[in-house]
């Protein structure tokens, strides 16, 4: 009994801890500086939304157009990784041919070596590409996910093999069986979509490095918004991490059943 | 078998795994030699964007030994092995804690209690840096207030006192996890099979023994996998410190972690040094570093499954 409440106190505790600061942020994103500098004040005075004004009118920079850059950066890579990536995995889990395992073995270095560590050399080599400062350069460098690779291996390795070779008496070769697989798979390829998109949305260093300077993503916008010296009112800093927050959130909440579905079926095999 | 009408050689599935080999090469294999080359040269400067080159010529593991002798990145080495054997043992301590607790309560309460522990992991790193900065630092922020001066100390200023400020890096860090690794375990606990559970009620056992011999054997090998992914995510750890520490280190680079410094000695926005060489050695290291322990770990968990 006191054990149970115990743990239940536990648990509320975290939760406080998860969730207040994110409340205390948004309703602070209508405070003054003075009210934001004494974090144990809740509500504002007025909840005026000068802040979102700011940033939504451009004033301080184009905030419309980084919003509209990083939806777009990161829901690119996440389309493309997820087919890329289940099509890899595909042919790993469904194949029988020589350098399958080399194949697998390359997407578990991808996960293997820190994505920062490597910025450096990708920045070189995206350089002597001619591909700094092209959108589409940095959605394909982040294509290649050997994160998504090990997933889909798993999530194809547990379809039936009766019902790939039916696929395959209907005709098309391995890219129509793929192809006719899809619907049967909309958990894992929305759940590994919206990863995606997640770790695409947080990337910090590489965009520093090879976007222009006008070609800001949100991360970069809110280092840009911390840097004191512009003497920006800080609810708008937090405007922008509300703004930032929320395509994440509309997306985990409305897929959360299906993700975590499929991840109870990927931790299974 | 239908399938070989398809056929099953390589070719067969060439379109399929193609694009990613191509991309794999394209974007991972090939910067990766070239950093590997980028390491092996002298002068400062890009080996390949040409207009930038100066005086370059192969000098062998030169800039291996000097970031090996840079005090620099030894603090950063350590500072950054620091914030992720720290982070690793909160976090998957805290997140089994709090899957085991969930996994417990009425089925109806989980999933708004995951959504919650999860929002952390939701907000950008320099939304999670600024918020620390203005709710739980500071002299009047939540930490002091609801931690250091109930216990009768004296407020602490966190981010300019040296020996916390690795800890706030930690704390933001195992806050921004925390909630993700623990539904990664409660995946894993409702993944055991019934029969397990009651047979262990069958004999009685309860409480602190289930935990021992069904729920920890059960996600053991999940504990391993988040391990991997928040040693490979701490050690590339960027964004957070970055925000909240202004590009630098903090006090006596106290929260001085490697990839800030590879960025500061390879960027004029960092210390102004430009010395790429160096800072793609540096870069091997740690990334080389990084992998062959990750795949350890994984080998020797590997071994340990198939030796049971």
């Amino acid at each position: 009994m006191i054990r149970g409440m115990v743990s239940k106190v536990f648990l509320l505790s975290f939760i406080l801890l998860t969730a207040y600061p994110f409340v205390w942020m948004f309703l602070s994103s209508f405070k003054t500086n003075r009210e934001i500098y004494s974090p144990d004040r809740l509500l504002p005075s007025f909840f005026k939304p000068d802040a979102f004004q700011i940033l939504f009118s451009n004033e301080l920079f184009q905030f419309n157009e980084v919003l509209i850059r990083s939806l777009l950066l990161s829901s690119g890579q996440a389309f493309f990784a997820c087919l890329v990536t289940a099509a890899a995995g595909y042919a790993i889990a469904k194949g029988n041919f020589r350098g399958r395992n080399l194949i697998f073995g390359a997407a578990i270095l991808l996960v293997l070596f820190p994505k920062q560590a490597m910025s450096l050399f990708l920045f070189e080599w995206m350089a002597t590409l001619g591909l700094t400062g092209n959108l589409y350069g940095f959605i394909l460098s982040g294509v290649a996910s050997g994160l998504g690779v090990i997933f889909f291996t798993q999530v194809f390795r547990k379809v039936p093999s009766e019902l790939v070779d039916l696929a395959l008496l209907e005709g098309g070769g391995h890219f129509g069986c793929f192809l006719s697989l899809i619907p049967l798979l909309v958990p894992a390829l929305v759940t590994y979509c919206i990863l995606h998109f997640f770790l695409s949305w947080q990337e910090h260093l590489l965009p520093l490095l090879v976007l222009s300077n006008d070609q800001l993503t949100l991360p970069l916008a809110l280092s840009k918004l911390a840097d004191s010296s512009y003497r920006i009112p800080e609810a708008v800093g937090l405007a922008a991490g509300v703004v930032a927050m929320l395509p994440m959130l509309i997306l985990f909440g409305l897929f959360f059943r299906k993700i975590r579905t499929a991840l109870a079926d990927w931790v299974v095999s | 078998m239908s399938g070989a009408k398809a056929g099953t050689g390589f070719f067969s599935f060439l379109p399929l795994f193609g694009p990613f080999v191509v991309l794999w090469g394209i974007f991972w294999f090939i910067p990766l030699f070239t950093g590997l080359e980028l390491s092996l040269v002298g002068g400062k400067g890009s080996i390949l964007s040409t207009s930038e080159v100066v005086e370059i010529d192969t000098i062998g593991l030169a800039n291996y030994q000097s970031a090996l002798n840079d005090f620099k990145f030894l603090k950063s080495l350590e500072n950054t092995t620091l914030f992720v054997v720290g982070s690793i043992l909160i976090t998957l301590i805290l997140g089994f804690c709090l899957a085991v607790v969930i996994f417990r309560l009425k089925r109806i309460f989980h999933a708004p209690y995951l959504f919650l522990l999860l929002i952390p992991s939701l907000a950008l790193p320099g939304s999670l840096a600024k918020l620390f900065y203005l709710f739980f630092h500071g002299k009047s922020g939540a930490l002091n207030q609801f931690l250091i001066v109930p216990l009768g100390f004296e407020p602490i200023n966190w981010m300019m006192n040296p020996d916390w400020i690795l800890p706030c890096l930690i704390f933001q860090s195992v806050w921004r996890w925390t909630g993700l690794v623990t539904l990664l375990l409660y995946c894993g606990m409702r993944a055991i099979p019934k029969w397990q559970f009651e047979a262990a009620a069958l004999e009685g056992a309860e409480g602190g023994k289930v935990i021992a011999s069904i729920l920890f054997p059960g996600v053991r090998h999940l504990l391993l996998f988040a391990a991997v992914f928040l040693m490979v995510d701490g050690v590339a750890a960027f964004s957070g410190a970055y925000n909240l520490l202004g590009g630098s280190g903090g006090v006596l680079d106290a929260g001085l972690l490697f990839v800030t410094y590879a960025y500061q000695v390879a960027f004029p926005g960092g210390s102004g040094r430009l010395d790429l060489p160096l800072a793609a050695a540096m870069s091997v290291l740690v990334a080389v570093g990084t992998a062959c322990l990750a795949y350890f770990l994984l080998w020797m968990n590997r071994k340990e499954g198939v030796a049971k």
